[in-house]
């Protein structure tokens, strides 16, 4: 059966669009606009690559400028000057927790840039039904990141790098 | 109201070529909703802690350098490989294409899975298995980087959360999806039924029944052209690929059971592993390679 939708719900729909066409704008990125990092941690970069001196580590939810952009790379200021990749960031200035997408307490910017589908609440719902899985393991080891900024001797001693 | 309406979805959507009727609005909703079946850096975060337990819980949670890791530690071979899959990785933030997804939220893992078994999986998020017995049927840092490379293109082209049967967000309200209302029980009660069902069918692509051939042609692909971009030589995926034929023939489990025969991918792959160049080794990488395997 065909079900119809109140004007209600058509708004609902036209909200879940525009907060997705928010989520998903690739705005053109100028100098002196605002970025705000994406990835739970990422280096600064003293130049335009992954592997290599850092100037320092910023956190999901910082908020940079863009002073100059190369490529797929952003000359920052603000809690950190340096390079940071576009990869790790979002456009503009975004309220973001360490836990992406939030949870009860998220922020709007928060909920609207993570969207639906499967958040930390489904994670916890999803958890309750198997207390057989034990998720201590990923969480241990999501704790040991990869610092690609200190890959610099690994890469010189083994004749890698190419381009990067 | 209806009309006003209709030009807000027009302004939304753009220039996606959808009819603005009203049978027009109902495939524009399914497009806003095809999109987020697609997932946010974020769902896939939190859908690849999942995948990951789920993969580590099917290994009995095996896994080399395990002391370590539980005290936020890469040692050993867990930090050698780590160190390969980090160049590669880098790699691939910088060879991305449209549609890619070379940035996962909390960064790429690389854990040493204890078995027999020749093989290796991903997990969407950035996780990326090796098994013991995988590694030691590579004769190189190179060959190792090609597992990983092969690994890691199928995380970037979001393969796993591909095989997400799109069927099975049909019992999900829109509203659930809708981030400008309040997640009720009732929504949350779908979205965790709907991650239920996508695990099974990550699972079956990863760990089961493999994804398709074309998938796995298209990892290797990719995978070339993120360990040349790294400097590591394509021919080794060639020459790990002949060593699989030659040790597992017709038969086996892990990639065996998983992938494409080892000859096929190897005439699929040879010629563009021949046009992106051969490297000359040095002996540092075999050396260090051979170390790390010692302390397997």
């Amino acid at each position: 059966m065909q079900r119809v939708r109140t004007s209600k719900q058509w708004f609902a729909v036209i909200a879940a669009g525009l907060a997705l066409a928010g989520a998903v704008a690739v705005a053109a990125p100028k100098t002196g606009s605002t970025v705000t990092v994406r990835v739970m941690s990422a280096k600064v970069m003293k130049s335009p690559k992954f592997i290599g001196p850092a100037a320092g580590s910023v956190s999901r939810g910082d908020q940079l400028t863009i002073a100059e952009i190369k490529g797929d790379w952003y000359r920052v200021t603000g809690a950190k000057t340096g390079w940071i990749n576009r990869t790790s960031v979002v456009e503009g200035k975004v309220a973001l927790s360490s836990s992406p997408g939030g949870g009860g307490a998220a922020s709007r910017d928060e909920v609207e840039l993570a969207g639906r589908g499967f958040t930390p609440d489904v994670e916890e719902e999803y958890r309750g039904k198997h207390p057989d899985l034990d998720f201590s393991h990923v969480e241990a080891i999501e704790k040991t990141g990869i610092d690609l900024s200190e890959l610099g001797a690994f890469v010189d001693e083994g004749g890698l790098g190419g381009d990067q | 109201m209806r009309r006003a309406l209709l030009l807000a979805a027009m302004l939304v959507l753009g220039s996606c070529k959808v009819q603005l009727t009203p049978e027009g609005l109902a495939k524009t909703w399914d497009a806003i909703t095809d999109a987020q079946k697609d997932l946010t850096p974020e769902n896939e975060y939190w859908t690849g802690r999942s995948v990951a337990t789920n993969l580590l819980a099917r290994h009995e949670y095996r896994y080399h350098d395990a002391d370590a890791l539980q005290d936020g530690r890469l040692e050993g071979a867990t930090a050698y490989v780590s160190a390969v899959g980090g160049v590669l990785a880098a790699s691939a933030m910088e060879t991305t294409r449209k549609g890619d997804r070379p940035a996962p939220i909390a960064g790429w893992h690389f854990t040493i899975i204890e078995s027999d078994t020749i093989n290796a999986f991903a997990a969407p998020g950035g996780w990326v298995f090796v098994t013991t017995a995988a590694i030691e049927a590579a004769q190189s840092e190179d060959e190792l980087a090609a597992v990983l490379a092969h690994e890691i293109a199928h995380v970037v082209r979001g393969h796993a959360l591909g095989s997400i049967k799109k069927g099975r967000w049909a019992n999900v309200a829109k509203t659930a999806l809708d981030t400008s209302v309040q997640l009720d029980e009732q929504s949350l009660g779908e979205l965790t039924q709907v991650f239920e069902g996508a695990m099974d069918d990550m699972i079956d692509g990863i760990l089961v029944k493999g994804y398709s051939k074309d998938t796995e042609y298209e990892a290797d692909r990719v995978g070339l052209e993120i360990m040349a971009h790294a400097g590591y030589d394509p021919q080794a995926l060639v020459r790990y690929l002949k060593t699989l034929d030659a040790e597992q023939g017709g038969g086996g489990g892990g990639f065996q059971a998983t992938h494409p025969k080892a000859s096929d991918r190897i005439s699929k792959i040879q010629g563009k592993a021949q046009e992106l160049g051969k490297v000359e080794i040095p002996q540092v990488r075999f050396a260090r390679f051979k170390a790390a395997v010692e302390e397997l």
